[in-house]
């Protein structure tokens, strides 16, 4: 049996195709557009994974979409009328929106695809969010949270699941906060106040954080109140993202926490604004994992299970996961690599093959890597015709041990092996790669490769038999780190040592990687160990500042020229910088390359 | 002939701040299709001319950000910008998309050569009528210099890919811009004409159902709801 999964029109979106239960291959829109959170109809993403697994659309049994769309509908036309008069002005902005185009699912795929209206099916947004997260993990019987901005209505449910010893099995879904009461809204608007894109740079609230102080915790609580029920409930007089969409957060929101930042300016941590803006991500980040964990808590008391699993785009707070792990009781927390929308493709294909079709639970492989797989011979075709010093290796190992060199000795590398990530993480595929020991190179990533904010920290990958030696891990802190779920404390002896990964409260979001699965990158972590002591690489995604991750060859090239990347590998193929862009007969001069935004 | 009009829109500081917030948008959505182009086309002198276009273009997203961001502080707490929509706003979204990855080279060339004399042209006036705000207009100079490098390119480029037919493509061009510029033009008027048939629905049809929302709303608690179990049984509805 054949099905295709799509999730679209809200935020990154992408398609997954399972054939015969096991997923072969799902891939993000954004990585085959170019655009970031990429959110149209995922055509190429869907092209592409037909392609790959040799199917015609016709071939398909089931188009499953990740939410519902009228339901979805129905959500904005009530909040709209709820908002009477004050949503005038957004008012029709968001009918042309949902009538236009979002609405119409079932018509938009069965003319891009030619599928018959009957093979498409829609399951809600947080069941696919919890299938995402409970049909991937390698357990049993577990309970499931999941949470984000706002799917149709549910904005975070509670419920478990269970694969049952004749094959089949169950999601069950007990109960459900409703929108406009939501722990990811109230996350986006302090993103919006504090100056940063809505449903993109919510981890930059998260590592501003680290910088503050929680003095406005009791000022957070105003906003978010806990109900007699155990759930919660927002002050909706301090909010406006439900009845405009001009701006998240009231008057009486900056009456509390003081003007907004303006996104244009950057901030200076040394100032009291500085401060305030670093204190105030801090106070909200609090206030999230309290809550979160008190759910999650009372959840394993009702349920008795062990193992937890997260979706989610809440679910990317790596912070908030450690704390859930440690504090809630759960012994096992599971969270996929792609616990937001474009996960939820996979999931609604999952939901849809093991729950609406019955078909028997079948092992989905615990890897990330779903995505178009690199060319080597591409980037040596391209980097030759540049005339950049390129070298091609027979053997893998001299490979390795060059690149643990280049690593040992500074340098910067742009890392392409096999097929794309799947989720927002470099999980070892498209990574920049670089020694984790000073913070000089932190700020050199930041200055000259990455051109991001100075406070931003960057992750670093382990092997899983040596992270508890540099870091500080709670039993189940390795399955977390599995996909760089969690924020660990990095042992106090190994700061220094690790300077470029080691965030300023001394945490870090660690990889901690499984020798099956990325085989290269374990080999060069261990070549890397044996010449510097420490088995340690900071692991960057490969891309810059507003850009896609690189999908392609080509991709990982023009990333590597247009930044301070030293050497570049894609398969066997290893590429050094000759100079900064290859000269050419109209005879440009170099260009500046501290332009990116 | 325009440059009153323009004179008078670059004289108010809230509107220039505007104004160089979307030409950063613009320019760096540009500069992101010319890497694209970069990434597709097999030809390699091309690769290299489109990375250095599309640099340069995204440097001068950060020029105009940046000089915005400089400008910002003068203004008066209230009147800070923010992002906004723009139908006619030329730039790397909506209408104006550029379809890069179907494209040729031909085509592509011939498209960047006339946005890029357009775009020159426009930043000229920008220039001689800022000349009471010497950083802005700086900026704007800057640019122009950069453009004529494009400009000339993308023409000998067209002329080496396409030696008998470049003539047609740039024709071939003009007519698309035009054609796109109609269509900017047509979606815009349709939405103006769309919102305004929609405001009024929602002040003449919605009163009385806005009445019953905002009972209903009241009503509903706080807190859990239930999840029915039979709810989740059905994959064909959409609702």
């Amino acid at each position: 049996m054949n099905i295709l999964g799509i999730s679209a029109h809200y935020h990154d979106s992408a398609a997954a195709l399972l054939v015969d239960g096991v997923p072969v291959c799902a891939v993000q829109e954004e990585r085959l557009s170019r655009r970031k959170n990429d959110a149209a109809f995922p055509l190429g993403a869907i092209e592409w994974c037909l392609d790959r697994a040799g199917l015609e659309p016709d071939a398909l049994d089931a188009v499953v979409f990740y939410e519902r769309p009228m339901l979805k509908f129905d959500r904005i036309l009530t909040c709209a009328l709820r908002a009477f008069p004050r949503s005038w002005r957004s008012f029709p902005n968001a009918m042309k929106s949902s009538l236009g185009e979002k609405v119409w699912v079932r018509g938009i795929i069965s003319s891009h695809l030619g599928v018959p209206a009957r093979k498409i099916l829609f399951t809600r947004h947080h069941e696919s969010h919890a299938a995402a997260a409970f049909l991937t993990a390698p357990t049993r019987r577990a309970a499931i949270l999941t949470t984000d901005g706002v799917g149709e209505w549910a904005t975070l449910t509670v419920g478990h699941g269970e694969r049952r010893a004749d094959g089949t099995c169950a999601i069950t879904l007990l109960r459900e906060i409703r929108y406009p009461h939501s722990l990811g809204m109230l996350y986006s608007t302090f993103t919006a106040y504090l100056g940063f894109s809505v449903n993109e740079d919510e981890y930059k609230v998260m590592g501003l954080a680290g910088y503050g102080r929680p003095t406005m915790v009791d000022k957070v609580r105003q906003l978010i109140r806990p109900t007699a029920d155990g759930a919660f409930a927002l002050d909706l007089e301090h909010f406006e993202f439900h009845t405009t969409a001009a701006r998240s957060y009231s008057s009486r929101f900056v009456d509390l926490f003081g003007p907004p930042r303006n996104p244009y300016e950057p901030i200076d941590l040394e100032t009291p604004e500085g401060q305030r803006y670093a204190d105030c991500a801090a106070s909200v980040q609090r206030v999230l994992e309290d809550t979160l964990v008190a759910i999650a808590r009372s959840l394993h008391t009702e349920t008795g299970l062990t193992d937890l699993c997260l979706g989610g785009g809440v679910a990317l707070n790596g912070v908030a996961n450690a704390r859930i792990l440690a504090e809630s009781g759960f012994n096992r927390v599971f969270v996929p690599p792609a616990p937001g929308d474009a996960g939820c493709a996979l999931g609604a294909a999952l939901f849809a093959d093991r729950l609406h079709f019955g078909n028997p639970d079948r092992d989905v492989p615990d890897h990330p890597f779903w995505g178009p797989e690199v060319d080597g011979v591409e980037l040596a075709r391209v980097a030759s015709e540049d005339g950049q010093r390129v070298e091609r290796f027979d053997e893998d190992g001299v490979l390795i041990e060059s690149l643990a060199d280049d690593l040992a000795s500074g340098r910067v590398v742009g890392w392409m092996d096999g097929a794309l990530e799947l989720g927002p993480r470099a999980l070892g595929h498209r990574s920049i790669l670089a020694s984790a020991e000073s913070s000089a190179m932190r700020d050199r990533l930041n200055r000259d490769i990455k051109f991001r904010d100075e406070f931003r920290p960057f992750a670093p990958v382990v092997p899983t038999e040596a992270a508890d030696r540099y870091f500080e891990l709670p039993p189940g802190g390795t399955r977390l780190a599995r996909f760089m779920s969690g924020v660990f404390k990095v042992r106090p002896e190994w700061r220094d040592r690790l300077g470029a990964i080691t965030h300023v409260d001394g945490t870090t979001r660690l990889q901690a990687l499984d020798r099956d699965m990325s085989p290269r990158l374990y080999r060069l972590l261990e070549a890397y160990g044996s010449r510097t002591g420490v088995p340690v690489l900071l692991n960057t995604s490969f891309n810059l500042s507003g850009e896609p991750m690189v999908n392609r060859a080509v991709e990982g090239y023009s990333t590597f020229l247009r930044c301070g990347i030293d050497v570049l590998v894609a398969g066997q193929t290893r590429v050094l910088k000759r100079t900064p862009l290859p000269p050419s007969p109209v005879g440009f001069g170099e260009p500046g390359l501290e332009h990116q935004s | 002939m325009l440059a009153p009009l323009h004179r008078w829109i670059w004289r108010d500081a809230e509107r220039r701040v505007h104004k160089l917030i979307r030409f950063g948008e613009t320019e760096t959505d540009g500069g992101r299709d010319i890497l694209r182009a970069a990434e597709v086309t097999p030809d390699p002198l091309l690769r290299r001319l489109y990375l250095v276009h599309a640099i340069d273009e995204l440097r001068h997203g950060m020029l105009f950000r940046q000089r915005a961001a400089s400008l910002l502080p003068a203004l008066p707490s209230s009147s800070k910008p923010r992002f906004r929509h723009d139908w006619l706003a030329p730039g790397g979204h909506g209408l104006d998309d550029l379809e890069v990855d179907g494209g040729s080279d031909n085509s592509m060339l011939a498209f960047l050569h006339l946005s890029e004399k357009a775009a020159a042209s426009r930043f000229t006036v920008y220039r001689d009528v800022l000349k009471h705000d010497p950083p802005t207009c700086a900026v704007f100079d800057e640019i122009l210099h950069d453009e004529t490098f494009h400009m000339n390119y993308t023409l000998v480029q067209l002329a080496r890919v396409s030696p008998e037919h470049h003539k047609r493509y740039l024709w071939r061009a003009r007519l698309s811009r035009l054609w796109k510029a109609y269509l900017r033009i047509a979606t815009a008027l349709a939405g103006v004409i769309g919102g305004l048939l929609l405001t009024i629905q929602y002040f003449v049809l919605l009163p009385p159902f806005a009445w019953l929302a905002k009972r209903a709303a009241h009503r509903e608690p706080q807190g859990w709801a239930a999840i029915p179990r039979e709810r989740g049984e059905s994959l064909t509805r959409q609702y």
